[in-house]
């Protein structure tokens, strides 16, 4: 290791994990454009047989959780706590599971109204929701892995240390 | 390190109030200067005109041969450590001291080696990560001092650093302002009205009153040497004791006082016989046995030296008030008559103010 990368260890005692919280942040920030854009129908209010529904509830209470769980990685990530970089792999992880259950089903499904069949969700619409989702993911996936890598990079960095001053 | 030159430096506010009088000044390059004076006397305003904080009215500013009088505090290259550390309560010791130098854009690598090199310097490596609130005033100011040494700047200025910390830990951080200039060799200009740390820290003294400049000198000078009665007044703990005095016939007189001159104070005095002057006396001065008596009203005994209270003779007027600080433990009590001399004297001219010296001496 050359004095460039020790300098650069160096500083993690002294300096946070804002990479990854922000990561973090950011994610909840697509989360929040994603649940704003997913329960805006292409056929106005005429879609409530298909939207409210119980499944309406635990999105709305997976949001909640998710933000709340994204919020406290962030601050965990910060000050370099690996458990918290683990929670923000599986709520990326469930991000992406996300795509493939509520977005997945609205776009695929379809309504009928005074005869007309509508899609509940249109391509473009569907396209955005999963981008939102997708960079969400991304974020969560992205946050979790550099500040395992960091968290990893700090403890060997003050084990050797330890080890120098012994 | 720097050179800093102040010549005929004038401060006038807005409303015409003129706080600071043709001040002049060369610091050399490494040397501590203290500005002292009471509360309003100029001192700090004069800092912060060399600091850029406020416009110069009248004068020149001169920083290593360049004029500066007009140029941004920002530009300055100068470092200010306040009274009221003025650390950002939400950061970590590390990011205070790391600050100016992100701002500056600074590369992380460097900054985080100044930041370890200063705290180093100040004993504050184990404060790195903790929060100001979680110090103690000393250790806030070194933090203060520590964000001045990062930037490694020309001149560092300090505006009465140490007022807000008890007497016991204004001691130590002294001591540490002292040893920080030995170790860094850097040109500061410190502000205090506590003549104790002027005369502790300083090279060169400037001693300051309503605006004026009253002497500029080494500490010695200025406690051995006043220049005036307002120096020896503000110089030296207890202050030094005046008494009105009539130069007769190889003598100092007044209704409670009759004490010989010897023939060098003879000589000094000689174009003032049977004029009125001002004595003083440092209470240090004063010694056991003589011809002077003082009326003791209090005596209190601080170990190596007691302070003795009381009036000349057997005057109760304020002006015949005397302090001595005797050596050893005395016990006198509220009445006793002690009987002192005085082994060094100061003479000041009764109109002007100022030191009666031999000509030729400054």
């Amino acid at each position: 290791m050359n004095e460039e990368q020790f300098i650069r260890r160096d500083r993690m005692r002294f300096t946070k994990n804002t990479l990854s919280s922000t990561l973090a942040i950011l994610a909840i920030v697509f989360d929040v454009f994603y649940f704003i854009n997913i329960y805006k129908s292409d056929v106005g209010h005429n879609v409530g047989n298909f939207y409210y529904q119980i499944r309406i509830g635990a999105s709305i209470i997976y949001n909640l959780v998710f933000m709340l769980a994204a919020f406290l990685s962030s601050e965990g990530v910060k000050n370099y706590k690996k458990e918290y970089c683990y929670i923000l792999l599986v709520i990326g992880v469930i991000q992406i599971v996300r795509i493939f259950i509520l977005p997945a089903q609205a776009a695929a499904a379809e309504i009928t109204i005074g005869g007309t069949v509508y899609k509940v969700m249109e391509r473009a619409q569907h396209i955005r929701v999963v981008l939102y989702l997708l960079v969400s993911a991304a974020c969560c996936l992205a946050g979790g892995v550099i500040g395992i890598k960091r968290c990893n990079e700090l403890s060997a960095h003050l084990a050797s240390l330890q080890e120098s001053k012994a | 390190m720097a050179q800093l030159s102040l010549q005929h430096i004038d401060k006038i506010y807005d409303n015409n109030v003129q706080a600071v009088f043709d001040f002049n000044l060369d610091v050399k390059d490494g040397e501590f200067i203290v500005l002292v004076g009471p509360s309003g006397c100029g001192k700090s305003t004069t800092l912060r005109m060399i600091a850029g904080l406020e416009d110069i009215s009248n004068g020149k500013l001169i920083l290593d041969g360049k004029d500066i009088t007009s140029t941004p505090a920002k530009d300055r290259d100068m470092a200010m450590v306040f009274q009221n550390y003025a650390l950002y309560g939400h950061m970590t010791i590390y990011e205070n001291m790391a600050f100016s130098l992100t701002l500056r854009k600074e590369n992380p690598n460097v900054i985080h080696k100044k930041v370890l090199a200063a705290a180093e310097i100040l004993g504050l490596t184990e404060q790195l990560n903790k929060k100001p609130s979680q110090l103690s005033g000393g250790q806030r100011q070194r933090v203060a001092m520590g964000r001045s040494i990062v930037r490694n700047p020309k001149l560092f200025l300090f505006d009465e650093p140490l007022s807000n910390l008890d007497a016991k830990l204004r001691g130590a951080t002294r001591r540490e302002i002292l040893l920080l200039h030995k170790r860094l060799g850097a040109t500061m200009l410190y502000v205090t009205h506590d003549q104790t740390e002027a005369l502790t820290l300083a090279d060169r003294i400037v001693c300051m009153s309503m605006g004026h400049v009253q002497q500029v000198g080494t500490p010695l000078e200025l406690y051995d040497s006043p220049a005036n009665l307002f120096v020896a007044s503000f110089i030296g703990l207890p202050p030094m004791n005046f008494f009105d005095v009539k130069v007769e016939k190889g003598f100092l007189v007044n209704s409670q006082l009759h004490t010989a001159l010897s023939p060098e104070e003879k000589d000094l005095l000689k174009a003032y016989e049977g004029k009125q002057i001002t004595l003083g006396v440092r209470p240090e001065n004063i010694v056991e046995g003589g011809d002077v008596s003082i009326k003791v009203f209090s005596n209190e005994n601080l170990g190596m030296n007691t302070l003795v209270h009381g009036h000349l003779g057997d005057s109760k007027s304020a002006s015949d008030k005397i302090t001595a600080k005797l050596r050893g433990w005395c016990n006198y009590k509220e009445g006793d008559i002690a009987s002192v001399s005085f082994n060094r004297k100061h003479f000041f001219d009764k109109d002007t103010t100022n030191a009666i010296r031999k000509e030729g001496q400054p």
